[in-house]
């Protein structure tokens, strides 16, 4: 039996053992775990072994802990993603900064703009846009970076990530505001947003 | 609807997880104020941007994954037992024992190669010899998917000589961790590799023998072989003697130590603990040391 197309059947497949259904899974998940370790950790050499530990033990949750009806239900992109989110965490343990960072509300009544409008999405542009958006979010504390990487990079819905990060959907959405308060703070020094 | 609460919401109406209620609220209020709508338009750009700032891993792990999950496994028997060691090129990864078919021991483990096969000699010899009481030299052993903290720990293990054994206590002290004493006995239970790497030399801090994975009786037995006088160390645990003392040198050591054996019976000093030692004016010894020399 081959390794299945669709990502969500792909832990009972690794339960089985079916061939190839291991390797698909990792083919599935490297990336979006890379990721998401890199925003916790910062740094590509820990984010690299955090992904292939998170990996193992899925592998191994999978194939010896979990019997079929587990895995059939089983979520796996938050579930996953919180096995990195805690191995990432284990790795800083103690330097996991908290913001304290007060914050001035807007008086203008808008999260943006992040970026200067687009005037013909010329390639180089947004190249420039990424990077600078790439070096505002380094700045951020590490729970803002990591809410902005679940819900903009990787398109976590508020559910996922509450059973990701442990937090509740209606902190969540407090949160994600703030962090695009901040995100935006961290931009603005640059003179990228346009005065509204 | 205050623009505030709309902003707070125009993140999840983006993805389409506003409850319905809600959200014709928001898209009322969106239609009538420009700066709220826009911001709906400056999400959607920063989360076209942000995909920009995915990357590829530097290097797929799926080979380095593949190669950990595809360890050979077999077994072999010594004296009744079986013995099951799972290994790669790189050496031992563990060694276990029970009586089970090959079947059995590889639905036990996270992954195995599908067959079994015969255990290299080079890796059963040296297991064969600790089992006879004889040092097993050197073995090619697989510790990569232990943690630093297990390895410190391993490595500390392995320079208690045969014959000898320490309490947790003194591991935990020999890594600089003198308050991680429970977490060196999670690290002994957890031993991947026991035999090679000497749990078995390793006791309870209040004496005895203690437990082991594969059973008491095989600790003694071990220990026994090995050359540590078992029934003797239960003996003094049972008096509450952790340490015998020289009256001729005034110094203090492990019962199991190579220097504690060569004091005579007539020159013995029991000793409870370190406070005791030093009110009677010993110095621990230099070789097991019972208490760091610094105190």
């Amino acid at each position: 039996m081959l390794a299945p197309e669709n990502p969500s059947e792909l832990p009972l497949a690794v339960h089985r053992r079916e061939p190839g259904a291991f390797e698909r899974f990792v083919e599935c998940w490297e990336t979006p775990l890379y990721n998401y370790a890199l925003r916790l950790l910062g740094n590509a050499f820990d984010a690299q072994e955090v992904v292939q530990d998170a990996l193992l033990r899925a592998h191994k949750a999978l194939t010896l802990q979990y019997d079929e009806a587990r895995c059939r239900e089983l979520v796996v992109r938050p579930w996953l993603f919180r096995i990195a989110r805690n191995l990432s965490l284990n790795r800083r343990r103690g330097v996991w900064s908290r913001s304290d960072v007060t914050m001035t509300s807007f008086d203008d009544n808008r999260i943006g703009p992040f970026f200067a409008p687009d005037d013909g999405g010329r390639e180089l542009e947004r190249k420039e846009e990424a990077r600078r958006l790439e070096r505002a979010m380094a700045e951020l504390p590490t729970e803002s970076r990591e809410l902005i990487f679940l819900r903009f990079m990787e398109e976590m819905p508020y559910g996922e990530i509450a059973r990701t990060t442990g937090l509740s959907e209606t902190q969540l959405r407090g949160k994600v505001f703030r962090s695009l308060k901040l995100l935006r703070r961290a931009l603005e020094p640059r003179g990228v947003a346009h005065a509204v | 609807m205050r623009c505030k609460s709309v902003l707070m919401r125009i993140d999840a109406l983006r993805t389409g997880e506003l409850p319905e209620a809600e959200k014709s609220v928001v898209e009322e209020h969106l239609s009538d104020c420009t700066s709220c709508d826009e911001s709906t338009h400056d999400l959607a750009e920063l989360s076209s941007l942000a995909k920009e700032l995915l990357v590829p891993p530097a290097r797929s792990c799926a080979s380095s994954l593949k190669e950990t999950l595809h360890d050979s496994f077999g077994r072999f028997q010594f004296e009744g037992r079986t013995i099951w060691v799972t290994f790669n090129p790189r050496g031992i990864r563990a060694i276990t024992t029970g009586e089970m078919s090959g079947e059995e021991f590889r639905r036990s483990r996270p992954s195995l190669s599908p067959d079994e096969s015969e255990v290299p000699a080079n890796l059963r010899e040296p297991i064969e010899r600790v089992l006879r009481g004889v040092d097993p030299g050197d073995v090619p052993l697989d510790l990569a998917e232990l943690t630093d903290f297990e390895k410190t720990v391993l490595a500390a293990i392995r320079k208690i000589p045969r014959g000898e054994v320490r309490p947790y206590r003194w591991v935990a002290r020999e890594i600089g961790r003198p308050k991680a004493i429970r977490a060196v006995g999670n690290v002994m239970a957890r031993n991947p590799i026991p035999l090679i790497l000497p749990c078995h030399r390793v006791v309870p801090n209040g004496g005895g023998v203690g437990n082991y994975g594969w059973g008491p009786a095989v600790k003694r037995g071990l220990l026994k072989i090995e050359g540590v006088a078992v029934d003797e160390l239960d003996a003094l645990a049972r008096r509450g003697i952790r340490f015998i003392g020289s009256k001729t040198t005034r110094i203090y050591c492990f019962p199991t130590c190579r220097d504690a054996k060569r004091i005579r019976p007539e020159n013995q000093v029991a000793i409870r603990d370190e406070g005791d030692a030093e009110t009677k004016g010993f110095r621990p010894c230099r070789h097991c040391r019972p208490a760091s020399l610094a105190s």
